[in-house]
């Protein structure tokens, strides 16, 4: 027992718990830090592409003005646009000479399997966000969402927490203080 | 706790615990790791969450009901009455319910095929070989095609007979159960017997007080029961008075168990006692007797029809007496040797106490909304077919809205004759008997996935056309049997050809007359937007009352012609066949429908044999005990059901099951009692099946039924506790 208790006191021995749960402690964070990343997105979607060929955004996310998300296009649509391309369509190109994003679309289309995209933008389960009251105010979809002309895949462009929503509500309805009690009301999005 | 450690300690190392792993586990949103799957293919209109609505038009049965389907992201999940629709005002009945297993059913024929007669198995075929069958067809001799259709597909039909008639076939010929069950061709001819018109009777019972009804279902499948369950409840509860409704059939019937009082009459005897309580009425009222009722021998009639003298005479008072009294004549007993004199004798009894033209009387429905209502065939039609194809004279036969291997009753010998058939086309949406042995099946899209539209026929004072869309993309390789024949006509070429484009093109032609319709229940300037609101509304129908009053034909001055035959065929026992109220013709491939216990039994998924408990006592029968029911014509294995609604002298079953090939929920369960039917046909060109003799024989098999409530105990009465 004697000799526990001197090993305890063992500098040696305290600097060595130390580094194990400093270690332990780091290996914690990293691993949390790995949570906080979102997997890669299954097509890189190149949406400059898109927005320069003047495609609104509500053409493929036509949820955003009529409900809460603004949703996801179906494969079916971008087939019906990427169908009629005749420059991978033809038949004199193989599809293995694609780009490689759309073979991936290709794969996706012809055996019907559902894309499984990975959101950019999240809230907790206890708030509620809806597209369609920011749509029918006229926010515009860059005022949160970036300059989508100048990004392929999406990108988290905001530290979306209360505090932002907050205070973009404050701002907005700064002159209208019937308006305001609504918009800073808890209930608007916690219910 | 020990020293090193004090509780206070403790509780802080404790709560630093709870806040560690909490910061750890609880860091971002529960949903990070979440993917978001999008529809691969999704209907448009459709928003998350949301559901979107579609009016049309039920088409599982003619009655035209509207009706409201929602859907969500591109599912049909529910049907609903159209609450606007003037039929049915909102309401459906178990089959417009369950229409939604027609839709989603797993024997549905997914896509175009060819087979060899005989085959089971169909080859896959696409829609350029389909549309060329279809292209042959109608460019071989004319004379030669058959179109059969059913009831409950208007816009097939009128494009049916359009192209027959553009191409010099003969015009198609439509039939059903329905028809067979209702004896409609008796009534119609009665009508125009009475009243000189060819137009549907309107029975006024919501503002009656007093309806005597001759064996009609009302409430259950004869005309619309949708809408004569809502004249019932007015009738009931509508006003001050409560309507007495009386029933005069031989076994209580779900109408007849709603009724005042249930008067079970030999089958048969319907017409007679009509005549009987005429003639009382009339005696009791005018002193005298006219023509048509003079010659009833009162006594002769209750010894017949087994209603005492009495009891008549109380009947013949309480109808006098009525303020809007109404007969409703016979279905069933319509399909009597006497049939047609029947009905006359309980139309002449409504003309006798004048309730023509009034409220709780008899109107006359106004001319559909768009021309050309035909009359469905009669029974002697269906027979000189049969002649016709056995002759060699019929070398294509398109076929559909209709199973005729299973609605015609196996004596008529449609099946046998098949052979003689060069090129049996199906377009029929599920795999049933006629599909199953047909050599082409083209498979039209299912009710709600289709365009149409349906005139309403019966229990309207209005013109109404209602509309029929598709509430869900189309889910299998299917083509409108519209579009198939189009398109075929276009590649035949020559006559062949009609002016439209494609199905929506036809129904627009043919709705476009109502655009300036006068006193519509909307109007439209321009195609477009009158096909918008046609769809919206889901069909089009007048604002105001345009029926009209029922004339006297003089047939009270003409002594009836009623046969004194009243069975056919030998045996100890009459057989009462009945269209099962929830199954009717088509039902049975429906789960929800066969889950459904008949309203008058509780029975399920079977077929039954109704017997008295005093016949089954000295027969020696009892439940659930399979019998061998015989006829000349055939003979069928039920289950028996002691039934104490019913004569002594009277065993039912009802029509609904026993189908061969009709998939999975419906095939080889129960029996089909229209095997046991022979092939006599009354004055009016209908079957006579209702006063059909049988006889029973015991198999020593037994087969339990499966009943929602236990077996009624024979040692006590009805209303006995």
């Amino acid at each position: 027992m004697q000799k526990v208790l001197d090993l305890i006191k063992n500098p040696s021995f305290k600097i060595a718990i130390l580094v194990f749960v400093l270690v332990a402690f780091s290996a914690g964070l990293v691993g949390i830090y790995f949570t906080q990343i979102p997997p890669e997105q299954p097509i890189l979607f190149p949406h400059n592409r898109h927005v320069n060929l003047q495609i609104q955004c509500l053409y493929c996310h036509s949820g955003a003005w009529k409900q809460a998300s603004a949703g996801l296009p179906t494969e079916q649509k971008c087939w019906a646009c990427h169908g009629q391309l005749k420059k991978y369509f033809d038949p004199v190109v193989p599809v293995s000479e694609w780009p490689i994003e759309l073979q991936k679309l290709n794969d996706y289309a012809v055996n019907n399997k559902p894309i499984k995209w990975v959101p950019v933008y999240q809230v907790p389960d206890f708030v509620h966000f809806n597209h369609r009251p920011h749509v029918a105010k006229g926010v515009a979809c860059e005022t949160c969402h970036g300059d989508m002309s100048k990004k392929t895949v999406a990108t988290l462009e905001q530290t979306v927490n209360m505090g932002w929503c907050i205070d973009c509500h404050t701002k907005k309805s700064a002159n209208d203080p019937v308006l305001q009690a609504k918009l800073l009301d808890c209930g608007t999005c916690h219910y | 706790m020990s020293e090193k450690l004090s509780r206070r300690d403790f509780i802080k190392l404790a709560g630093t615990g709870i806040a560690v792993t909490s910061a750890i586990t609880g860091c971002g949103p529960a949903s990070r790791y979440t993917t978001r799957e999008p529809y691969t293919k999704m209907p448009e209109y459709n928003y998350n969450g949301k559901s979107t609505y579609y009016a049309t038009t039920c088409r599982e049965c003619p009655a035209g009901c509207g009706i409201v389907v929602r859907t969500m992201q591109g599912r049909a999940i529910k049907v609903e009455g159209n609450p606007i629709h003037p039929v049915n005002l909102g309401k459906t009945c178990a089959r417009g319910q369950a229409s939604l297993h027609g839709l989603y059913n797993p024997d549905r024929i997914q896509e175009p095929g060819t087979r060899t007669r005989g085959d089971s198995a169909l080859t896959a075929i696409d829609w350029e070989a389909a549309i060329q069958i279809v292209s042959d067809a109608l460019t071989s001799d004319p004379n030669s095609l058959v179109f059969l259709s059913g009831l409950a597909n208007d816009h097939v039909y009128d494009l049916a007979v359009e192209l027959c008639a553009s191409i010099g076939a003969p015009k198609p010929i439509r039939f059903s159960a329905f028809e067979l069950f209702e004896s409609q061709a008796t009534l119609r001819q009665a009508t125009k017997t009475v009243f000189g018109s060819t137009n549907p009777l309107y029975f006024d019972l919501a503002n009656s007080d007093v309806t005597y009804s001759f064996g009609a279902g009302f409430l259950e499948t004869w005309q619309n029961p949708v809408a004569n369950t809502r004249g019932f409840s007015k009738f009931r509860r509508g006003s001050d008075k409560r309507g007495y409704l009386v029933v005069f059939e031989p076994r209580m019937s779900q109408t007849a168990m709603k009724a005042d009082e249930w008067i079970p009459v030999a089958p048969g005897t319907e017409g007679l006692v009509a005549s009987a309580i005429g003639k009382l009425v009339a005696e009791a009222k005018l002193g005298s007797a006219p023509v048509a009722f003079k010659s009833v021998n009162i006594e002769e009639a209750s010894t017949l029809s087994g209603v005492s003298v009495e009891t008549l005479e109380r009947l013949a008072t309480i109808f006098a007496n009525a303020q809007a009294p109404l007969a409703i004549p016979p279905a069933t007993a319509s399909g009597a040797p006497n049939g047609l004199g029947s009905v006359i004798s309980t139309l002449n009894l409504n003309v006798l106490v004048n309730n023509l033209g009034k409220p709780g009387g008899l109107y006359l429905s106004p001319d559909a909304a768009i021309p050309a209502m035909d009359s469905s065939a009669t029974y002697k039609d269906l027979q000189d077919l049969v002649g016709k194809i056995n002759a060699g004279k019929v070398k294509t036969l398109f076929v559909h809205g209709l199973n005729p291997v299973f609605e015609f009753p196996a004596s008529l010998g449609f099946e046998a004759s098949l052979a003689n058939v060069e090129t049996i086309v199906s377009f029929s949406t599920y795999a049933d008997e006629t599909s199953s042995i047909a050599d082409v099946v083209l498979p039209d899209h299912s009710a709600l996935e289709s365009f149409g539209y349906q005139r309403v026929k019966t229990n309207t004072l209005v013109p109404i056309l209602s509309g029929a869309q598709p509430v869900v993309a189309p889910f299998y390789n299917t083509m409108s049997t519209v579009d198939l024949l189009l398109v075929a006509g276009a590649k035949a070429g020559g006559k062949a050809i009609l002016p439209y484009k494609d199905e929506v093109e036809f129904i627009q032609a043919k709705i476009e007359p109502l655009m300036e319709a006068a006193d519509g229940y909307f109007n439209g300037a321009d195609l477009p937007t009158y096909w918008a609101s046609f769809q919206q509304f889901g069909g089009w129908w007048q604002n105001s009352n345009s029926s009209t009053a029922p004339v006297s034909a003089g047939s009270l001055d003409v002594a009836p012609q009623i046969s004194t035959e009243l069975s056919i065929g030998e045996g100890e026992l009459f057989l009462h066949t009945y269209l099962s109220p929830i199954l009717a013709e088509a039902g049975a491939n429906k789960p929800w429908l066969q889950e459904v216990p008949d309203p008058a039994t509780t029975v399920m998924w079977n077929t039954w044999l109704e017997i008295n408990p005093k016949t089954a006592e000295e027969m020696n029968l009892a439940n659930d005990e399979v019998v061998k029911v015989i006829t000349e014509a055939g003979e069928i294995e039920v289950s028996v059901l002691v039934y104490k609604a019913i004569r002594p002298d009277v065993v039912a079953i009802p029509f609904g099951q026993g189908h061969k090939n009709y998939g999975r929920y419906a095939s080889n369960r129960g029996a089909n009692p229209a095997d046991l039917f022979g092939s006599t046909v009354n004055e009016a060109g209908d079957l006579v099946y209702s006063s059909q003799k049988v006889k029973i024989e015991k198999t020593g098999k037994k087969y339990p039924l499966s009943r929602m409530e236990g077996y009624t105990k024979l040692e006590r009465d009805l209303g006995e506790h």
